[in-house]
């Protein structure tokens, strides 16, 4: 170890990169702030009981002990401080907030991971109307279109699909289990061989396709002629709809797609889930849906609650970085402070030079391949 | 749409090649590599030849598509994308192994030489014990001949090496074969493709049953 390493997984950010990202919160940031959100901190530590509904292996958080004995967490997710605080400090309802800030997860060592990843996002709590996922997806939209993502593919998915047809399946709930694990998996060998004895269902034309059930929005529900009935269904697909047609007549150059058989990203979301992506990214652009069961982890009550969260190191990722263009040095004397300001704010990419001489000041220009302005002469 | 897949190197990639041409993938620049990794003149598939865990890193980064890679690795990495596939080939069995004169049901805190450590964790807790385990990198049979381990869990295809060391299967783990693996974000982009390429797979499966 050495004083001049980080620790895995970790990085220092300057320069056009640090720049771009910051660009890409303010872009998010500014979008909430106008549409009348508010803004919340939480902080960094948070006692580790606070995301125990969170599944550990995706999200190890880093741990440290109080001088009480409690464990404490750098956060591993920003969603679950916002109900603890909602339920810690009984803020009326309905009410809408946005965020920024990192969290933190152990990976892999030397995986190529970071376990610092920097979040912007929103949670709207206490709408049960569907008008809640629309503003989510209505925002998230404009946010990408002003980030420039051409190629945005929205995917809606309902954490009720699986566990409703299921219900209606005629297996025992061992079975259940299994099946829906080997379908979340994707494990098609396994999947394939616990459907064997079902060959003679009325499900199984439906079941033995399942796996496969997402894409092309409107190809998935033709999929869906094979299922038989089930009336829970209905309220559910109808929701999918409507939101598919709602996002497309507002954003047409958004494509958005269904899946039916993706397992929900936590245990508490209860309704929608919607992911993005671009064609070309190896990491979703925003992640979000719906938790009506979130606030349960904290308090009695359940409070109706959608959210979502871009990753803003994914669009940074993505993002074609700008040549760092050349810079001004604006050199003066002290006496002339006033004016260098006025100068450097009308100047665009420059910055005052502090060095105590115009001949310190050509040799900082030049080393920055810089253009020199000097004040002292005029 | 080009699928990028990554076929562990060495034995993996000898034993898959037939099941994959078959499939209708031409396998030929493969055969004939030389000391060639990275095959890109066929537009549908692009290959690259890996170690069998850093095919798993590669696909975990999204560098890759797809991951030809034995479910051994895919257990001890604790693989987080989508194993979808049993290929059926490349198949073997993880073993207890040890001298003659080990005694399984020896009351004592047994030390177990592996390169496997997780699985040999997981097993040992499945069965109640708790044991001491000791990672070997390779030529894993040396270690309770020479005194360093109680036992050995380790791949045996045919058990010959085991024989020849004068080795004996105490308990028969899990099975192991080569899997196909997708990650999860290209599933979604590439879905046709990857469902039509898995398709193939499994046409050409049941043609050689």
């Amino acid at each position: 170890m050495s004083n001049k390493t980080l620790p895995t997984g970790t990085r220092d950010e300057f320069g056009t990169i640090a720049m771009v990202k910051d660009q890409v919160i303010q872009t998010i940031q500014q979008n909430f702030k106008h549409r009348g959100f508010k803004k919340i901190i939480t902080p960094l530590l948070e006692y580790r009981d606070v995301f125990q509904s969170l599944a550990p292996q995706a999200y190890q958080p880093y741990q440290f002990i109080d001088e009480h004995g409690d464990t404490l967490v750098l956060r591993p997710d920003m969603t679950l401080p916002v109900a603890r605080m909602m339920s810690a400090t009984g803020i009326d309802t309905p009410i809408k907030w946005y965020y920024s800030g990192d969290v933190f997860r152990v990976k892999k060592r030397m995986s190529g991971s970071y376990n610092q990843i920097t979040q912007a996002g929103m949670e709207i709590i206490g709408y049960r109307s569907l008008k809640a996922e629309w503003e989510c997806l209505v925002a998230a939209s404009e946010i990408s279109q002003k980030l420039g993502i051409a190629d945005m593919t929205l995917e809606l998915s309902h954490a009720k699909f699986v566990p409703n047809v299921l219900a209606a399946l005629p297996i025992s709930e061992p079975m259940a289990d299994n099946l829906v694990q080997a379908l979340y998996d994707k494990d098609l060998t396994q999947y394939q061989t616990l459907l064997e004895p079902l060959a003679n269902d009325p499900f199984y034309p439906f079941l033995k396709d399942w796996p496969w059930l997402f894409g092309d929005f409107d190809a998935v529900l033709d999929q869906l002629t094979q299922l038989p009935k089930i009336a829970t269904l209905e309220s559910i697909i109808a929701d999918l709809r409507a939101t598919k047609a709602f996002i497309s007549q507002r954003f047409p150059n958004v494509t958005v797609t269904l899946d039916l058989c993706v397992q929900p990203p936590q245990t508490y979301y209860t309704g929608m889930v919607f992911h993005a992506y671009s064609q070309d990214a190896t990491s979703y652009l925003f992640s979000g849906g719906r938790y009506d069961k979130l606030l349960t982890n904290f308090q009695q009550t359940a409070q109706p609650a959608v959210g979502l969260a871009f990753d803003i190191d994914a669009i940074v990722a993505q993002r074609h970085l700008p040549k760092a263009p050349q810079e001004t040095l604006i050199y003066f004397e002290a006496d002339q402070w006033a004016h260098a300001e006025a100068l450097q704010a009308r100047t665009p990419n420059s910055n005052l030079c502090l060095a105590d001489s115009f001949k310190q000041a050509q040799q900082i220009a030049q080393q920055q391949n810089a253009q020199l302005i000097n004040l002292a002469e005029r | 749409m080009t699928l990028k897949i990554a076929l562990t190197k060495g034995r993996t990639e000898k034993q898959v090649l037939p099941l994959l041409q078959a499939a209708g993938i031409n396998c030929d620049p493969i055969v004939n590599k030389g000391r060639q990794l990275i095959f890109n003149d066929d537009p549908d598939y692009h290959f690259i030849l890996a170690k069998g865990p850093d095919v798993l890193t590669y696909l975990n980064r999204g560098a890759m598509d797809i991951g030809i890679v034995g479910s051994d690795i895919l257990v001890e990495q604790q693989n987080p994308q989508y194993d979808m596939l049993d290929l059926n080939t490349g198949r073997c069995r993880f073993v207890l192994a040890s001298t003659p004169d080990f005694d399984p049901s020896q009351t004592k805190r047994k030390i177990i030489a592996t390169k496997y450590p997780l699985i040999t964790q997981t097993y040992f807790e499945q069965i109640g014990e708790d044991v001491e385990i000791i990672k070997i990198e390779g030529s894993v049979e040396l270690a309770p001949l020479v005194g360093l381990a109680d036992a050995i869990v380790d791949i045996v295809e045919t058990g010959t090496t085991l024989r020849e060391n004068n080795l004996k299967v105490y308990a028969e783990l899990q099975a192991v074969s080569t899997h196909l693996v997708v990650n999860r974000l290209a599933l979604k982009q590439k879905r046709a493709a990857i469902y039509q390429l898995i398709a193939q797979l499994q046409k050409a499966q049941k043609s050689e049953v």
